[in-house]
């Protein structure tokens, strides 16, 4: 948050700026060094920032090679996510990006080529098959290494499938589970049970049907189909590849700014009269939320300072409303922004500490979040899972709100990869050298929140239950674009 | 430890050490002088009506200094007359082998006192507001000056109360042996008056102002409760027909057996046991600072058993940071988390050691506010926790939940110096600036340097509908709670009562 001191030290303002006048790459180069920085941070202006980079990539791409694009795109992505592998709202809008793409290209296909046995899948779903010499290119601690949307293939079979001749002769169960649904190879697979049959390179024969194909052959065939998907989309005159995308890309802004108001606005059915209702950190999702719920009835918000990475931006919101950052950009959207005390409503302001004692008078807690995975469980600023875990010991609701966009296909393996430790002299200053010469001084930024412990998603599509979310990410991400 | 002592004995000490003038010599004999005649009028009326009228005069009396020039008098007044108290405490000097731990609070020991006046009127208004979860805790503001003592409240204890309410003195078990080291140069200086014997006249007339003026700096703790009551009990019983200076002898001789019973040596056995409990390889988390726990700590560590300690800490006390540096300087690796990064810590540990505050007959432990929260996620990762406490901290009182019985501290304390200087620069932004027109923006940006950190308390003051809130305990459940470590063993929490009513009868 050091860029807020001064207006125009570098972050997301600044950087929206320069990239009208810049070109592309120096422009890729620029956020790469603003992401390393932590100039930008958090995941709205991380999505924002990135999403304007892609409008540009793509615009400035040339060609009307389909293939060439998405690899263009994923050279762009790979390199962004890498300069920040924890901000994972980057990995997801390069992948929103990269379907989006697909989807022009699908669309297309559908409508000129006949839907015979002989036209290639337009949807290469062996493509994950990139994914173990991907991993490794990628920084070592990327949570990305362990990432996986297995639930995804429930969504490829949805669509057209051409060699689903397999998948007939699989009882309908295991086809939606994880692990056995590819019907080709072990590699593919991206569970715990790929793990143990990747280096082996041979599928057993449990897990694969007898046309399993060696990693090798199948990246060849990948690669033949990319090809033959360029050729397609090189033959067809009348596709304006790069015209869709970017509308494409422009409605993903929409949705980015929107995604706030759409979630806000069921805050009447989440909130009743007289609550007290338990939030932390200075979100604006949450506080545009409750200040939508504040115009038409009355409760109660206690809220968990979030010391000591967030408190002063805590502060900040309680009293003026917003976050200083922020201030630069929309004046006019500011004025009508107001703290949530303006609006009549009891805020308390409590060290984290006291979230325990307090949780017994609490009946909801409304979460903000850093990243939603795909199992229902979430990376949010630390002390999140204490008050979730409070929560739950009261049998008090836990909501989160997030944006779709902060939804990745990233399932948990290692959580310590997700968490993001943040400078020491927050919790000590450096003055006290003493001190910080002799005791290890920690400062995690972000805790990791399993599913259990949360009763409710709230997103710009509406609620969900923790356990449906891998839908929402088969429904938003393609499954080659998983590993980028 | 022996140094330790060294640097935590003289604070309270050594600021009575100083040369003083008479007047408060002479303050105390009028009072006494005045008290008897008094008494005779009194006498009829029961301890709890004299309470009241107590607390009213004395209300009075605070409405009459709070006009001018009452700060500057004060800061004279604890130096004046501590040459009563000098005696005692030297004498007493020898029982304290074992250390008062002391913890200082950085922000709060340098904040002025003549700021005190002009907020107590902020904070009925406030009252109102933090009603809502702990209306039922503010009966009347906390002391952080003389202005309100009573004329017969002692000297060492009218300092005591100041080291009280600024934190100086701070830590259940430590707060309880300053109070018996002080009641004890009141009873010191403690004459009978003439017509009354001294069983009699001084729990009533002579401690209970004193406790009373206590309570007003800080609500007492469960232990100082505890104390209190043993004491009275002590002085009912002695025989009115012994001599005044046997009497009175006896009654100390009574106090120092009971530090040295209930405190000094319960934490020698307590220390010992504990630190069998300390394995090598072991990561002990702690929160805040219990000086029992550090007692375990030091004592394992210097059996030469390797193990390391993460200590969680919380806003606004920080106490775990002494505990860390005490700990860290002799040689004890330590990693130190705030509460927030709890849930990280709790995964790297191997036991949990809590201090406490108190026991509660149910079983549930009142200490620090944070430790339910450790002691939640202890309990979730399945470590063992323990709470090491001593059985004087035992009380037959039950609690359910943190809200009914607590201790409210001043919402001001939450922002310290630092974290309001962060906050300046949002002036520009504030609701009621904003109104004003943008050339008026201009000109408070070029004053911000000049704004006072205490303007952000302002802000926070006249926004409405925004209180801060803070206590200083919780109450965690028994069930998260493996094993209390008392003087007399290692016990469950059901068996605190069973204890409680051992120690108690003895």
């Amino acid at each position: 948050m050091a860029q807020s001191t001064v207006i125009q030290a570098p972050g997301l303002s600044t950087f929206l700026k320069s990239l009208k006048t810049t070109p592309v790459d120096p422009s890729v180069e620029h956020l790469i060094s603003l992401l390393k920085r932590r100039q930008i941070r958090n995941s709205r202006p991380c999505a924002i920032a990135t999403t304007a980079l892609l409008l540009r990539v793509v615009g400035e791409f040339k060609g009307r090679d389909a293939a060439k694009l998405v690899e263009r795109i994923r050279q762009v992505g790979r390199r962004l996510t890498s300069a920040q592998p924890r901000e994972v709202v980057v990995g997801n809008i390069v992948r929103r990006v990269l379907g989006l793409v697909r989807e022009v290209v699908d669309e297309n296909a559908d409508g000129q080529t006949p839907t015979g046995s002989e036209a290639p899948t337009p949807v290469p779903q062996h493509d994950s098959l990139h994914r173990p010499t991907l991993a490794s290119s990628m920084s070592t601690f990327s949570p990305l290494k362990h990432a996986a949307a297995e639930p995804m293939h429930v969504g490829v079979y949805d669509g057209n499938m051409s060699d689903s001749g397999e998948l007939s002769r699989r009882p309908p169960l295991l086809t939606s589970h994880t692990s056995y649904a590819p019907p080709s190879a072990g590699p593919l697979v991206n569970s715990l049970f790929g793990l143990f049959s990747q280096p082996i390179d041979t599928p057993s024969a449990t897990s694969t049907p007898s046309g399993a194909q060696s990693p090798n052959g199948k990246t060849t065939f990948t690669q033949q189909n990319l090809e033959r998907l360029g050729e397609l989309s090189r033959g067809q005159t009348s596709l304006d590849l790069k015209g869709e995308v970017m509308e494409g890309i422009r409605e993903l802004q929409d949705e980015l700014e929107t995604s706030d108001k759409q979630i806000a606005e069921v805050a009447l059915e989440h909130i009743h009269a007289n609550e007290i209702i338990l939030t932390h950190t200075a979100s604006t999702t949450v506080q545009k939320f409750l200040m939508y719920a504040a115009r038409k009835r009355k409760f109660t918000v206690v809220h968990a300072e979030t010391y000591p990475h967030d408190h002063t931006a805590t502060h900040g919101v309680l009293l003026t409303g917003k976050k200083r950052e922020s201030h630069a950009d929309e004046d006019d959207e500011d004025d009508k922004w107001k703290p949530l005390t303006e609006a009549g409503i009891q805020v308390y302001v409590i060290p984290d500490s006291h979230v325990f004692a307090i949780m017994s008078r609490v009946n909801k807690v409304i979460l903000a979040t850093h990243t939603v995975l795909a199992n229902g469980s979430l990376v949010a600023a630390a002390g999140a899972h204490m008050i979730a875990k409070a929560a739950k010991e009261h049998q008090t609701p836990v909501v989160v709100l997030s944006g779709v966009y902060k939804l990745s296909p990233v399932y948990p393996f290692d959580i310590d990869e997700l968490i993001e430790h943040g400078d020491a002299g927050g919790v000590v200053p450096y003055e006290d050298g003493d001190f910080v010469d002799k005791v290890d001084v920690e400062n995690p930024l972000y805790d990791y929140v399993p599913a259990d412990l949360v009763d409710l998603y709230i997103t710009n599509l509406g609620g969900h239950a923790p356990s449906y979310l891998y839908r929402i990410v088969a429904d938003h991400y393609r499954s080659e674009d998983i590993t980028l | 430890m022996s140094d330790q002592t060294a640097e935590a004995v003289p604070a309270p000490v050594a600021s009575t050490s100083q040369p003083q003038d008479t007047p408060a010599a002479t303050t105390n004999g009028d009072a006494k002088a005045i008290k008897p005649a008094e008494d005779g009028a009194l006498k009829k009326l029961s301890p709890a009506e004299l309470k009241k009228q107590k607390q009213a005069e004395k209300q009075a009396r605070r409405a009459q200094q709070k006009g001018p020039g009452g700060p500057s008098k004060e800061q004279g007044a604890p130096k004046d007359g501590q040459k009563q108290s000098k005696e005692p405490n030297q004498g007493a000097k020898n029982e304290q082998a074992r250390p008062v731990p002391i913890r200082r609070r950085p922000s709060q020991s340098n904040v002025p006192v003549q700021k005190e006046p002009e907020k107590k009127s902020k904070k009925e208004s406030r009252q109102a507001g933090v009603g809502l979860f702990f209306g039922h805790l503010y009966s009347q503001p906390k002391q952080q000056s003389m202005n309100g003592a009573g004329k017969d409240v002692h000297p060492a204890v009218l300092s005591l109360g100041l080291q009280y309410s600024s934190y100086a003195i701070c830590g259940s078990t430590a707060r309880m042996v300053a109070m018996l080291l002080s009641f004890k140069a009141v009873i010191e200086s403690y004459q009978t008056p003439p017509g009354t014997s001294l069983a009699r006249h001084l729990t009533n007339h002579h401690l209970s102002p004193q406790i009373e003026y206590l309570r007003s700096c800080r609500p007492l703790s469960i232990s100082m409760g505890n104390a209190i009551r043993w004491l009275k009990d002590v002085i009912i019983k002695i025989d009115p027909s012994t001599p005044e200076a046997e009497a009175k002898r006896d009654l100390l001789e009574e106090v120092d057996i009971f530090i040295r019973e209930r405190v000094t040596a319960a934490d020698r056995l307590i220390r010992d046991l504990a630190s069998t409990k300390i394995e090598p390889g072991d990561v002990i988390l702690t929160y805040a600072s219990s000086s029992i726990v550090e007692q375990a700590i030091l004592h394992a560590h210097k059996a030469g058993t390797p193990f390391s300690v993460i200590i969680v800490d919380s806003k606004p006390l920080f106490e775990g940071k002494q505990l860390a540096r005490k700990l860290a300087n002799a040689g004890v690796k330590v990693r130190y988390y705030l509460i927030t990064g709890a849930s990280h810590a709790i995964q790297d540990a191997t036991k949990v050691f809590l201090g406490a505050h108190a026991m509660m007959s149910n079983g549930r432990l009142y200490s620090r506010v944070g430790t339910a929260s450790i002691s939640m996620l202890a309990s979730a990762h399945s470590l063992p926790v323990i709470v090491l406490c001593q059985s004087v901290k035992f009380t037959e009182k039950v609690a359910l939940d943190s809200i009914v019985g607590n201790e409210v501290a001043p919402a001001e304390e939450l922002l310290s110096e630092a974290e309001r200087r962060e906050l300046l620069p949002l002036k520009s932004m504030l609701p009621s600036s904003r109104n004003a027109s943008k050339n008026d923006d201009k000109v408070a940006a070029s004053e911000e340097e000049k704004t006072d950190t205490s303007d952000v308390l302002k802000w926070i003051e006249e926004s409405k509908n925004l209180h801060h809130l803070q206590v200083l305990y919780d109450v965690t459940p028994a069930k998260y709670i493996d094993m209390v470590i008392t003087e007399y063993g290692g016990l469950p929490p059901s068996s605190v009562p069973v204890v409680h009513r051992l120690s108690t009868n003895i």
